[in-house]
Formats: C-alpha cells, sequence, structure tokens
C-alpha cells in the first residue's frame, strides 16, 4: 500500500519514521537499512529522498522544531517586558516540546553522541534563552552587583538547566510526586522563581503570559 | 533609499531578541518614521517578514550587505 504514496508523501513518511527511531535509538544506534525496512522501501528509494543518514537526520530535526514563527508570534502579542517575553518563550518551547516529545530524546541522545552537527543545532536552540536572558540581565542588573559578568551568565545557564529538567519530568519520565503539577504550572513557577531570584518579582505576570497557547 | 530615522545593531543575536528589540525600538518611533536593523541570523529574514504582516508595519527593504542582513521598517501610521 505504501507503493501508492505520492513523492511528498513518502518523503514525510520516512522523516515520521526516522524520528521516532533516533529519537529512541540515537543516530548511531539505526541505521538507513531500518529507516527503509520501518517505512516498506528499499534503501535506494530512501536515498532518492535523503542523499545520507546524516541528511535525513537534519532534516528530522528541523522539521520537527519549527518554533520561530511562534516565537514572533508571542514578541507580537505580549508585552516586550522581560518577564513577558521569557514566559511567553518559555511557553513556546515547552509546547513544542510538548507536542513532540522526541526532539528531547534526540536532545539526550546527541548530547551522549557528540554529533557536532545537532549539538551546535540544539546549542542554537537554548541560546534564544541565553541571549535572551543575558541581554535582559544587563540591562536590568545594577552596575555596581558583585560578580555582574558571572551572575548573568550564570543566569543563562540556570534557567537551561531548570526548562530542561521539567521537560524530563514530565515529558519523558513522569514522577509521581509531581503529578498533581501540570507541565504549564511547573513552568510558570520555575520562571517566576527564576525571575525572583535575579531579582524581578511580578507574581502576576505568568497568569498573563503563559497559560494556555 | 538609505535614509532612516534610527537604527538598530542585533548583530550576533538569535530569534527571538531582533523582534523584540525591533518592536521596542519602532514603539520609541513616530508614524512614518523609519528603523534600520542589521542582523546576523540568517533566519530573520523570515521573522521580519511575519512580524511585519502582523504589526502592519512596512518592510520597507529587506537585503543583504557584507554578510550582514540589512531591513528597513517604516512604523505604520
Amino acid at each position: 500500500m505504501s507503493n501508492r504514496l505520492s513523492g511528498p508523501e513518502r518523503k514525510e513518511t520516512i522523516l515520521s519514521a526516522a524520528q521516532g527511531l533516533f529519537a529512541s535509538k540515537g543516530f548511531h544506534g539505526v541505521s538507513v537499512d531500518e529507516i527503509a525496512r520501518a517505512v516498506n522501501v528499499s534503501p535506494a528509494i530512501l536515498y532518492r529522498h535523503f542523499a545520507s543518514k546524516q541528511t535525513l537526520y537534519n532534516a528530522a530535526l528541523e522539521k520537527f522544531s519549527n518554533q520561530r514563527q511562534s516565537y514572533v508570534d508571542t514578541i507580537v502579542k505580549h508585552g516586550t517586558s522581560f518577564e513577558d517575553a521569557l514566559a511567553g518563550m518559555t511557553q513556546v518551547y515547552i509546547n513544542n516540546i510538548a507536542e513532540n516529545p522526541d526532539i528531547l530524546r534526540i536532545e539526550l541522545h546527541s548530547l551522549l553522541e557528540g554529533n557536532i552537527a545537532t549539538l551546535a543545532f540544539f546549542q542554537n536552540r537554548w541560546k534564544s534563552f541565553t541571549d535572551y536572558i543575558e541581554f535582559g540581565l544587563n540591562e536590568h542588573l545594577p552596575y555596581d552587583v558583585p560578580d555582574r559578568e558571572k551572575t548573568i551568565l550564570s543566569a543563562g545557564l540556570m534557567f537551561q538547566g531548570m526548562v530542561r529538567e521539567v521537560l524530563i519530568q514530565k515529558c519523558l519520565q513522569p514522577q509521581d510526586r509531581l503529578v498533581d503539577l501540570s507541565l504549564h504550572e511547573l513552568s510558570n513557577e520555575l520562571v517566576t522563581l527564576f525571575l525572583r531570584s535575579i531579582g524581578i518579582s511580578k507574581p502576576q505576570l505568568s497568569r498573563k503570559a503563559t497559560i494556555s497557547s | 533609499m538609505s535614509d532612516f530615522d534610527s537604527e538598530l545593531d542585533a548583530s550576533g543575536l538569535n530569534c527571538p531578541l531582533p523582534i523584540l528589540r525591533a518592536k521596542k525600538a519602532i514603539s520609541a518611533l513616530d508614524a512614518g518614521q523609519t528603523l534600520k536593523i542589521i542582523a546576523t541570523d540568517p533566519g530573520s529574514v523570515k521573522d521580519f517578514e511575519a512580524f511585519c504582516k502582523q504589526t502592519g508595519n512596512e518592510l520597507k527593504s529587506s537585503g543583504e550587505e557584507d554578510g550582514k542582513f540589512v531591513f528597513m521598517i517604516q512604523k505604520a501610521a
């Protein structure tokens, strides 16, 4: 039956299957033959759509992580205050992963595998946050704060760690003790905690900027 | 064509920072005034198209100069 698929449909099917396999086994754990078998095509047909395993891998990542448009929407709709924009961006990011937890699995695999292209891809995604936080704090923090530079760099890292961990806990290995808190509630709380830790306390921000998509 | 009233250098910044900074800069302009934006993120081309579509501000030009992306946005009336 898969023989009846059009070119674009076939390409799409291959991409989806590849994403699932890469997510469960990592880049090195999957062969082109295995992906081809999963969608009932010959490796030759697969290569007609994707020149190499790396090409297919990159395409699978790009396809499932299209969040730029949502970032632009968030910035247009929400306030431009540091906290509103951060809350809005966080919401976009966690929605993206909640819809496709495989992206997070692929990220974790890539950390272990050390695939340079992929690591750059994920670092770039986090860079949206770390850039944003570094920039915002540069404007917000008084100049006489001790170790200002270190604080700013560490804050970006703190935020990245928090968001990645909440996604792991809620999307990959649901924990009983967190069962009463939804992913959105948790991320709202964490954003608020983060803001408080850097001296910005606006408890009402999260309601407005991060509830519902 | 190089006439502009304000300039924003967003080089080295990742999405959505250039958009956010542009939004702030535009809010400080009067209607009809133009903001020049310089960015290095290739994705910013699409981002600014979407941004202008949604905000009603006019993307007067979008091009590449010395490996950087340059946008001229005129604030809507």
